[in-house]
């Protein structure tokens, strides 16, 4: 069964019914492709014009239904979320993958949600009669803090600077490990990498020995260790040294 | 539920399914250049237009498009015309099967929509959406290029060849001005002073096949619609090894809408070799249809058809196995060690070596005295190396269509490489006569091996016969990876002994090989193994052993190169390394061994290739090695390994430059063994139908086979109308593989041209009044001497309408007693972080002798692919399984194919020598690019950091250790 509701209330009803195996329906990058759950019915997104891109004084608001390349076209984007925005897939796709479902579906090798994380991102979750604003952080570590609700944005504080490192078995290729790092104008350094979790996680220079990371055909766990502690390393010396931006 | 849609400016209103994706919907509506690569959609080969946005309509829903304006090529031009960007892709050689030229042509219009002058980077991020399995991308990058300068109203230029004077020998006395100014679209083409002028041949031809494909037209399998067609699927086994103790298939076939429910309890049990070989197969026959044991994860169980795929989906699920689950053996060594679990212990197992202890091969070559020569040897030098499995993932998978025709015989629309094979071994699994089965092979979307084989042909059939009805079915990309077919994993170990002055006095290879589950290819490849592993250089006492293993991987078979790239990188590693050894240069030391012209290539005879008690032993009769090295040399930059500031950077600290070579030696089709036909009539106009069993599959074949038939006759190409690969219209031939089809079908084309144009010449010295020695071909006409003339048309019309009325047609064979080798020059210039052990491949050169490309830009275009194909292969593919024996990347995003937007430098170039043997001077081109390119990449590994890698890919903690051990 397919919905297109025009209006939010609408649209959290539909999502909101205890019986029903509902689910939103951005892009549908994740959902048709990869069929990760196959719902009973699924609520399009695309009339609730949350593609809108929009600025308050330093605050940066992506709606949740615009498209990664919107995000890599917008003016206002950061160099690093740009950067990020483009290297998560490929032009077929990324002119259908919304920003709000790449958060969604938490891919845990997403380069642009390393990003996110860097950059301290919020996301704003509708639920049925009220908003919450969430930090993107703590979402990834509790997805059930989106159960029945909606993403409409994601918001960063512009300003400061971005850097970012990676490795893959080719330049295009998903990366082993990324670490994405953003320096705030009060240089606070805030690094998060992909492939050392289930999940993209902020990572501290400090820590990265206790990192488990688990492991795969294309890294073992000391393999992406080592990776986190060279990257994460580079990412902090070209914010320091003011290489980003 | 009906949608409202826009497509091509008209409006729709097509019912669909909310589940359904976009490319089904335009699919069902008639729009076939919207085509299926995977249900993930990063293939991009459905990619459309939307609101003027390019999208992969796999994974956009119909649903989703409701409101919306779709554009697809078949809306870029009316009918007999192009559009300026469908003529560029023509143009420039970018289309080769064309199954996803659609996509890129639109890729194109969105970019140029927006963007008229756009830089490299931009296209190619253009592009970056459409996986392109074919061209190496170069190409299309070209086209979009000269499509852009087209559309900005600039002229652009005719396509000619690029002229590039040789460097090790001289053109007597003619000089060649410098190339380096010509547009790069130019394929670059080093002259031979004892090659012929000609007038089609030799020339950039733009290809037959070309306007079907630029603009979409419905030309491939699925293309077609048929009524009362039904939909298949296929149980496969979730076990890597097991018994089926009971099959209960009643829910299945009691599901309304299912029609026919096979498996091994109601479907004859036959004993085949799926491998599309000449007739007789190779031994053994180790597969039935559908068997009570299952010997893979991904191994047949059972086969539905159903009035859709959903409900066959479903049926699938709904039959009830169990198994016993036996223990599982995956490595190729461990197979054969004693204890090992049994694969093949079914009664009536015949043909293998030793099918107890999982041998199905043991091969075996000598030449001269190898003991006594290893002993007498000033040193001796053993490495081994292991390479992996990879798959050939061509962007159309499997797919066939089968139905009985009106005089009920059994007609299969397949994509296949081996019509005429097929149909030959079909015909005792459905047990129909061969005269009562037709294949047709109509455009296909890339084999490269895969599609050597009889795969699903016999499921078609089987439930072709079982239902009555037309059955379909296409294999899902996991499939495609899993069930289909693979490259061959081997262990090889070689020991090469030099004497004093570093020559080599004794070579042996020693190989265990994975063939997987079942036999199929083999004994074959590994042969080939044993032969390019052993052929390129000169030694006068040579070993092969080799056993072939059954374990419980997927099935390896076919894949362009077949045997040699494995050889090779295990070849080229070791010369590379016992040059260092010897303190030689790598590249001085192959020169001083490597074989050249009158050389023998003695274990042909043993390895399939010949008769082993024939005397005859074939020798090399033409060889451009020493000028393809001095063209890479160039082209590389091959000075730069001799300089410390450019391979350690001083502003990158953690990067290590190095470039690597390796050298290549392939063959032109299987001697004695391999055969084309063809046959050539005459139109009332003048022009001729070309009738060809061979296999065109993107390659460019029926292209090159026509530039061959029109030098003959003396008209243009476009005069050729070719038909090919359809077992009821058109003569035999073995097929698309062994780098066979230019110079085997090209000279049973040729035969075929010359047949026809002794009967067109003796008909016009009839109407010149003249001798028939004295008449040429030229423009379309009969010449005599004094200059008269009569058009071909004239003649046509004289012999098919008014005097001593008979058909001017001719037909021709050939099976060759030879097969010449070509050889080329591979260079690879990398960059390894060794922090990370990440290699960045900046650059890949090759310059190739294939004798004379008969058509320079299509040959250029089989190296740009191959290359990148076996940049893959080298680099960053490769089949992961978890301990079950189950692919775990079975999907383009974690498996990894090369991408438009991060491919390096590639270049090419054609060193033209004179083959006699061959079809106006030509050699194979199509396999030689996938043998260089991993070992020139590990050399330059070696070359950037010392570390001497001895498995591929060279992924980056393989790299990573590697350099933490040397």
């Amino acid at each position: 069964m397919y919905h297109r509701p025009s209006t939010l209330e609408e649209t959290l009803a539909l999502l909101a019914r205890p019986d029903v195996n509902t689910m939103p329906l951005g892009g549908g990058t994740a959902l048709n492709g990869l069929a990760l759950e196959v719902p009973e019915e699924v609520v399009d997104l695309q009339a609730l014009h949350l593609n809108q891109i929009t600025r308050d004084g330093p605050l940066l608001r992506f709606g949740a239904t615009a498209r990664l390349q919107d995000v890599v076209d917008h003016e206002w984007t950061p160099p690093l979320l740009r950067d990020l925005a483009h290297a998560e897939a490929p032009n077929t796709l990324r002119n259908a993958a919304t920003l709000g479902g790449t958060v969604a579906t938490a891919d845990p090798e997403s380069g642009l949600l390393a990003g996110l994380l860097a950059h301290e991102a919020a996301v704003s979750i509708a639920h049925v009669g009220r908003t919450e604003e969430v930090a993107l952080s703590d979402l990834l570590a509790d997805r059930n803090r989106l159960a029945g609700g909606l993403i409409t944005s994601v918001q960063i504080m512009l300003g400061g600077a971005g850097a970012w490192e990676r490795t893959a078995r080719t330049p295009a290729d998903t990366p082993i490990v990324l670490v994405a790092g953003h320096r705030t104008e009060e240089g606070d350094v805030r690094l998060a990498a992909t492939g050392v979790a289930p999940a993209p996680m902020v990572i501290d220079v400090g820590d990265i020995d206790e990192l488990d990371p688990p492991s795969d055909f294309r890294g073992s766990s000391e393999y992406r260790s080592h990776l986190a502690a060279v990257l994460a390393a580079r990412v902090v010396t070209r914010l320091t040294d003011g290489d980003g931006s | 539920m009906k949608i409202n849609v826009v497509i091509n400016g008209d409006a729709y209103t097509p019912d669909c399914q909310p589940h359904e994706s976009l490319r089904t919907v335009l699919r069902r509506e008639g729009f076939y250049s919207v085509r299926f690569g995977s249900e993930t959609g990063e293939t991009g080969a459905a990619a459309v237009l939307v609101d003027g946005r390019l999208v992969s309509a796999d994974v956009m829903l119909g649903v989703q498009a409701d409101g919306h304006e779709i554009e697809t090529v078949e809306g870029m031009a009316p009918r007999m015309s192009m559009h300026p960007i469908q003529e560029a892709f023509v143009a420039t050689g970018a289309i080769q099967s064309g199954y996803s030229t659609p996509a890129m042509i639109l890729a194109t219009k969105e970019l140029l929509d927006r963007n008229p002058d756009p830089s490299e980077a931009e296209i190619r991020d253009a592009l970056s959406g459409i996986l392109d399995r074919e061209t190496g991308y170069l190409r299309p990058v070209m086209a979009v290029q000269r499509a852009a300068a087209a559309l900005r109203g600039e002229a652009v230029p005719d396509i000619q060849v690029a002229v590039v004077p040789p460097l090790s020998y001289d053109l007597g006395g003619e000089t060649i001005g410098d190339p380096s100014g010509l547009p790069a679209v130019f394929p670059k083409v080093v002259p031979h002073p004892e090659v012929p002028e000609t007038t089609v041949v030799g020339k950039p031809e733009f290809k037959v096949d070309a306007l079907k494909l630029a603009k979409g037209n419905p030309a491939f399998v699925d293309d077609i619609e048929m009524r009362q067609m039904l939909f298949a699927k296929v149980l496969y086994s979730p076990h890597a090894h097991a018994r089926i103790v009971a099959i209960d298939d009643s829910k299945a076939v009691a599901l309304p809408g299912v029609k026919a429910v096979l498996h091994h309890e109601n479907v004859p049990r036959v004993r085949y070799a799926s491998g599309g070989q000449s007739y007789p197969n190779p031994l053994p026959y180790d597969q039935v249809s559908f068997d009570n044991k299952v010997r893979y994860v991904g191994d047949r169980v059972a086969a539905v058809a159903a009035e859709s795929i959903e409900i066959a989906e479903e049926a699938i699920s709904l039959i009830d196995v169990t198994y016993e689950v036996l223990p599982a053996v995956f490595d190729e060594v461990e197979a054969i060690e004693e204890g090992a679990p049994v694969i093949h212990d079914e009664d009536g197992m015949e043909g293998a070596h030793d099918a107890s202890r999982n041998v199905v091969h043991h091969i075996s070559a000598d030449v001269g005295e190898v003991d006594a020569s290893f002993e007498q040897a000033h040193r001796v030098f053993e490495q081994t190396f292991r390479v992996h499995q990879v798959q050939q993932t061509p962007i159309e998978p499997h797919i066939a269509i089968a139905y009985w025709d009106s005089d009920e015989r059994m007609v299969i629309r397949t994509s296949t490489q081996v019509p005429f094979h097929v149909r030959r071994m079909v015909s005792p699994l459905l047990g129909l006569p061969v005269k009562q089965i037709r294949i047709i092979k109509p455009r296909i979307g890339g084999g490269f091996g895969a599609k050597q084989e009889m795969l699903i042909e016999d499921i078609v059939g089987h439930l072709t016969m079982a239902t009555g009805r037309p059955v379909r079915y296409e294999l899902t990309r996991e499939e495609e990876f899993v069930s289909s077919r693979t490259r061959h994993p081997q262990t090889i170990t070689y020991r090469t002994g030099v004497d004093a002055g570093n020559r080599l006095v004794a070579q042996e290879m020693r190989v265990v090989a994975n063939t997987g589950a079942y036999g199929t290819h083999g004994l074959t490849v590994q042969m080939v193994s044993g032969l390019r592993g052993l052929s390129s250089y000169k030694s006068p006492n040579k070993r092969f052993r080799c056993d072939v293993a059954y374990t419980n991987l997927p099935v390896p078979g076919a894949y362009r190169g077949y045997g040699a790239p494995q050889a090779l990188f295990a070849l080229e590693s070791h010369m590379e390394d016992v040059a260092h050894e010897l303190n030689m240069d790598a590249l001085e030391f192959r020169r001083m061994n490597w074989t050249t012209v009158g050389d023998p290539i003695d274990v042909a005879p043993q390895l399939g290739e010949g008769e082993p008690d024939d005397d005859f032993i074939p020798v090399v009769t033409s060889s451009g090695i020493e000028e393809c090295v001095a063209q890479g040399e160039r082209a590389i930059g091959w000075h730069r390994r001799l300089d410390p500031d450019w391979k350690t950077p001083s502003d990158k600290p953690h990067i290590r430059r190095g470039l690597g070579f390796a050298m290549c030696m392939h063959g032109s089709a299987i001697p004695g063994l391999d055969m084309g036909a063809a046959s050539i009539k005459i139109n009332d106009d003048g022009s001729f139908n070309m009738l060809i069993g061979a296999t065109d599959l993107g390659t460019g074949a029926d292209t090159v086979l026509g530039q061959i038939a029109a030098e003959v006759l003396g008209v243009p190409l476009d005069d050729i109308v070719v038909y090919a690969a359809d077992t009821d219209m058109t003569p035999f031939d073995t097929g698309a593989y062994a780098s066979s089809t230019t110079y085997i079908s090209g000279m049973a084309v040729k035969r075929a041209a010359e047949e026809t144009r002794k009967l067109i010449v003796d008909r016009a010295a009839l109407m010149l009044d003249e001798s028939p020695g004295a008449i040429e071909l030229r423009d379309r006409h009969a010449w005599s001497t004094d200059g008269r003339s009569v058009s071909l048309a004239d003649i046509a019309l004289s012999a098919l309408h008014q005097e001593q009325q008979h058909q001017i047609m001719g037909t021709g064979s050939y099976v060759s007693p030879e097969s010449p080798p070509p050889y080329a020059a591979q260079f690879a210039e990398i960059e390894v972080d060794i922090d990370t052990g990440q290699v960045t491949v900046k650059s890949l050169v090759m310059a190739v002798d294939c004798g004379v490309p008969i058509n320079p830009v299509t040959s250029a275009g089989q190296v740009e692919g191959g290359m990148v194909q076996a940049l893959g292969y080298g680099h960053c593919e490769e089949m992961a399984y978890d301990d079950n024996g189950r692919m775990v990347n079975a999907r383009f995003g974690p498996y990894w194919i090369y991408r438009a937007d991060e491919m390096p430098r590639i270049d090419t170039y054609l060193v033209q020598t004179m083959e006699k043997s061959g079809p106006f001077g030509a050699k194979a081109i199509a396999e030689i690019p996938k043998d260089g390119v991993a070992p020139a990449i590990r050399n330059a590994i070696a070359d950037a950091t010392g570390a001497r890698m001895d498995a591929i890919p060279f992924t980056p903690e393989r790299v990573w250790r590697a350099l933490q051990s040397s």
